[in-house]
């Protein structure tokens, strides 16, 4: 049996080894190596639930944006909202609620444009060979003649544009600053809409234009893509929908709350059922059919990481965790939370499908010409969750995220001189969750208060149920499932042949010359035994998932 | 200072921009015309090696020079180039968070890291050094990818809270012995290269002030560094008495005690009278604004000793509780006492007395 070992993977958040076995299948055309298994493991641990507690629970809001850099924002709301509860500092002002939506539109649309671009384009660009998504390796002179890296340039810009904004309202990013259990510290002023506004106009031309087309180029690429994998293969493939099939269940606790009517989006985080249908996103288990979101639903299991057994298949809110670093059969520091007991994804596909079905259809009306685009309508090619599902879904999210950033902006206006913060000491006793959606799935905080300071803090995080090892019961994870599916080849053919052989010869020439110089000759090829194999499908699939590796290794508690 | 200006709108070359830069001083030329230091850069011949490693970081150091201006990122990584040859002056041959490779050929372009010419490598290295076991790359711990990196480094860069003196994941009670890379390689017997550290702290790090320090290293402009090895240029100069454009409302004894009031943050927490940054000047993301700005406390995150020193963050420096018996004002960093807030008698609200 052949094992192959990507460590570290790249082009992600944090520290992540993927190790998968591949087995050999035998078709018309061949004999050929796919996973037949593979674990996915977290290689770092800083221990966040230790250092919270006994400090200033409002410190929490600090502290835990700090567990990941990429996604501070995410962090700081569900913190932020746990805080309210537990403050007692509920409903949240509208106007504050409107200025924390603000800054969560536009970091969402920051971070779903660098993963889009920055670190899972480069592989989308040269497997479907589409010049403004292939990185701009000629500088600006290859982005003039060629269109070479147009997009990515261009989303280096606009991410930065994006974070100006989170800075207006945050004071800087990453890590901002307003915050506040019951509000914010920030004051709706003239200046800060004015600057919103301007630049969200901007960002909305990138999303609704430039992604929104590079994306439908992608998709229309992917149909060569498979295609031509399918003739070299033997086998039926349609494309990237076919490739990193998931479980076909979806998790979402829902994002942008409707200011005006915050007490229905609070319903959930005090355990009742419900789907918070009045916010922006909804909440969702969705197995098939849209479910009700229930809390108590939630388990954390821990056999296959190097935490002590005693308290696996624990609630959050009850769970306590201690390190255990020689257990054996354990192999990552993410534990394996479960929904009623089933592998769920998030996700901005979890979030796309619990908000609107399997059918999306988003208007593209220009926020001040009032010129229309077009809607942009997309169906879910793969109802289990692919490759192509999660990268779509990605962008549909972002152009949500930048039709509604002007819209909150505008409705700020009216609120320019209400409270931003319905303001309380610090209680003696208190509790609460923060559910909320980061960029890469559901995000969930939990914050016990007593004597004035943080008995206990615990995070269930996207990436956790996204990168986590198999559970008590043996199923594997999300991104694990989604490598073992099937249909995760690794060829044993570099990165330029397997072009040249979906796009012919020239191309695979020019992508060998370009990458030769950079000392890339043998991208995503892992040396096993004296053979090499091509692990960009299973880098592909992994990177899909958008891992942040930071925050499912965040906290642990004694 | 205005034959400063127009000399600076000619167009340097890099001699006469260096003899400049050593008759005015380095501090105040670079800190106002970060653009000019960046046009001299093209004219260097040979091409700087970068290695920018990982540890217990939350990337936020890697995202915060993504939102770096004049020049931007993408500037940096491919205008800036080597006579005619289309490579970056400086190449980060290891960056993990958005080199190309994966694997096996990420480690390996190390190698060509190390191979650079002799005098142009660049470390910098990004999060905190824990305890063995915590963080493990490629199969080996971080602990040795750091000590396996220095000896080829020829100039070390320590960006980040975490990587200058620990930061958030060594807050008591520091579970996984996270430390700066500084105190590390003192811990590892090598003094003679924790000297050699610029520490470029704040949470995150400051892309410009990243950028200026790279350039200036480049140039070979030496900057003069304080005691915890900051460059005086970004951290010489207290924020409260020399930048704090909130310091008239502390003048008339007017503060703001909870969110929406306008008045100086000290009732509310800042700890700008204890910290040396120029965040109030330079401010964030292309200098759009600061934590001070949206009406927050300054929590500190340029000092050694952050964010122990400074929690709770929304309690003023004179209420500061004893945290599991520390007293907050003398907290050891690397082995230093630091009494920062004994330093600075505060002035007492005008109203109270």
């Amino acid at each position: 049996m052949v094992k192959v070992v990507v460590d570290p993977v790249t082009r992600i958040e944090g520290h992540l080894r993927i190790e998968m076995n591949l087995k050999e299948i035998t078709t018309d055309t061949g004999r050929w190596f796919i996973v037949g298994e593979a674990k996915s493991a977290g290689m770092m641990f800083r221990g966040f639930e230790i250092f919270l507690k006994g400090k200033d629970p409002r410190d929490a809001f600090f502290f835990t944006q700090r567990i990941c850099g990429v996604c501070p924002a995410a962090h700081a709301e569900a913190s932020n909202q746990a805080l309210d509860i537990a403050f007692d500092a509920v409903p949240v002002p509208p106007a504050a609620v409107l200025i924390r939506n603000i800054i969560q539109c536009a970091y969402y649309i920051y971070d779903h444009m660098i993963h889009t671009y920055l670190l899972v384009g480069p592989e989308l660009g040269i497997l479907c060979k589409y010049p403004p998504m292939i990185p701009p390796v000629l500088g600006k002179e290859g982005i003039a003649k060629l269109g070479l890296g147009s997009s990515y340039a261009k989303c280096i810009e606009m991410q930065r544009k994006a974070n100006e904004i989170t800075a207006l309202w945050g004071g800087k990013f990453p890590h901002h600053a307003s915050g506040y259990p019951g509000g914010v510290t920030v004051k709706p002023t003239n200046e800060r809409i004015a600057g919103t506004v301007a630049r969200a106009v901007e960002l909305w031309e990138f999303v609704a234009n430039t992604m929104i087309r590079d994306i439908q180029a992608i998709i229309q690429a992917n149909e060569t893509v498979g295609e031509k994998i399918s003739e070299i293969l033997g086998v039926n493939l349609r494309g990237l929908e076919d490739i990193g099939v998931g479980t076909g269940y979806f998790l979402s606790y829902g994002m942008l709350p409707d200011p005006e009517n915050y007490d229905d989006w609070l319903k959930v985080a005090y355990g009742e059922k419900g789907r918070r249908l009045s916010a922006v996103f909804h909440a969702g288990a969705w197995d098939g059919n849209f479910k009700d979101f229930d809390l108590n639903k939630i388990r954390e299991y821990v056999k296959y990481a190097w935490y002590s057994d005693e308290y696996s298949g624990m609630k959050p809110s009850e769970e306590e965790t201690v390190v255990d670093m020689n257990k054996p059969g354990a192999y990552s520091w993410i534990k394996a939370p479960r929904y009623d007991g089933k592998v769920y994804e998030v996700g901005p596909l979890a979030r796309m499908i619990n908000t609107f079905g399997l059918k999306w259809k988003i208007p593209r009306v220009h926020p001040i010409t009032g010129e229309d685009l077009g809607d942009f309508v997309y169906k879910v090619r793969n109802p289990k969750g692919s490759v192509l599902d999660r990268v779509v879904a990605r962008v549909a999210n972002a152009l949500i995220c930048a039709n509604k950033l002007i819209e909150f902006a505008k409705m700020l206006t009216e609120y320019k001189d209400s409270s931003i913060c319905k303001y309380k000491d610090v209680p003696e006793k208190g509790e609460g969750f923060g559910l909320y959606e980061a960029p890469r799935g559901a995000l969930l905080h939990y914050l016990k208060i007593n004597n004035k300071v943080i008995e206990r803090y615990q995070c269930v995080v996207p990436s956790t149920w996204n990168l986590s090892p198999r559970d008590d019961m043996g199923q594997p994870g999300p991104v694990e499932t989604s490598l073992q599916c099937g249909t995760t080849w690794l060829p044993t053919m570099d990165v330029p042949s397997v072009c040249s052989a979906i796009w012919g010869n020239d191309y695979g020439e020019l992508l060998k010359k370009a990458l030769a110089p950079l000392g890339l000759a043998e991208l995503n090829m892992e040396p096993v035994n004296g053979q090499k194999y091509n692990t960009t499908i299973a880098l592909l699939i992994t990177r899909s998932f958008d891992p942040c590796i930071a925050c499912a290794v965040h906290l642990i508690k004694k | 200072m205005v034959i400063f200006n127009e000399v600076v709108y000619v167009k340097l070359s890099r001699r006469n921009f260096l003899k400049l830069v050593a008759a005015m001083g380095a501090t105040a030329f670079i800190t106002n015309y970060k653009a000019e230091i960046v046009s001299a850069l093209e004219e260097v011949k040979d091409y700087w090696h970068i290695c920018w490693l990982n540890g217990a970081a939350c990337t936020g150091c890697t995202i915060s020079f993504a939102q770096a201006t004049d020049p931007d990122i993408l500037e940096i990584l491919t205008s800036i180039t080597v006579g005619n040859s289309r490579l970056p002056i400086a190449l980060p041959d290891y960056m993990e968070t958005i080199e190309p490779a994966s694997g096996w050929l990420a480690e390996h372009l190390k190698e060509r890291w190390k191979n650079g010419t002799k005098g142009r490598r660049i470390l910098i290295v990004e999060g905190a050094i824990q305890k063995k076991g915590y963080c493990v790359i490629g199969g080996k711990d971080f602990r040795d990818h750091v000590k396996d990196a220095i000896d080829y480094a020829d100039h070390i860069i320590a960006i980040g809270a975490c990587a200058c003196y620990g930061g958030i994941p060594s807050s008591h009670p520091n579970p996984t012995g996270a430390m700066g890379l500084q105190e590390f390689l003192r811990e590892i017997g090598r003094d003679d290269l924790a000297r050699k550290v610029i520490n470029i702290p704040c949470c995150p790090g400051h892309p410009d002030h990243l950028v200026i320090t790279l350039t200036s290293v480049m140039l070979g402009i030496k900057l003069e560094l304080d005691e915890y090895n900051r460059p005086k240029l970004f951290f010489g100069r207290n924020m409260h008495l020399a930048l704090c454009p909130y310091r008239p409302y502390y003048d008339l004894g007017i503060y703001t005690t909870k969110p929406g009031e306008e008045g100086c943050r000290y009732k509310f927490g800042c700890k700008g009278p204890e910290v040396m940054t120029d965040c109030a000047l330079r401010k964030w993301n292309n200098h759009v604004s600061y934590c001070v700005q949206v009406g927050a406390p300054c929590i500190g995150c340029a000092e050694p000793g952050f964010p122990d020193r400074f929690i709770p963050f929304y309690e003023p420096i004179t209420n500061r509780r004893p945290f599991f018996n520390i007293d907050p004002n003398y907290i050891w960093v690397g082995g230093s006492v630091l009494a920062g807030a004994t330093a600075y008698k505060v002035k007492k609200d005008k109203k109270e007395e």
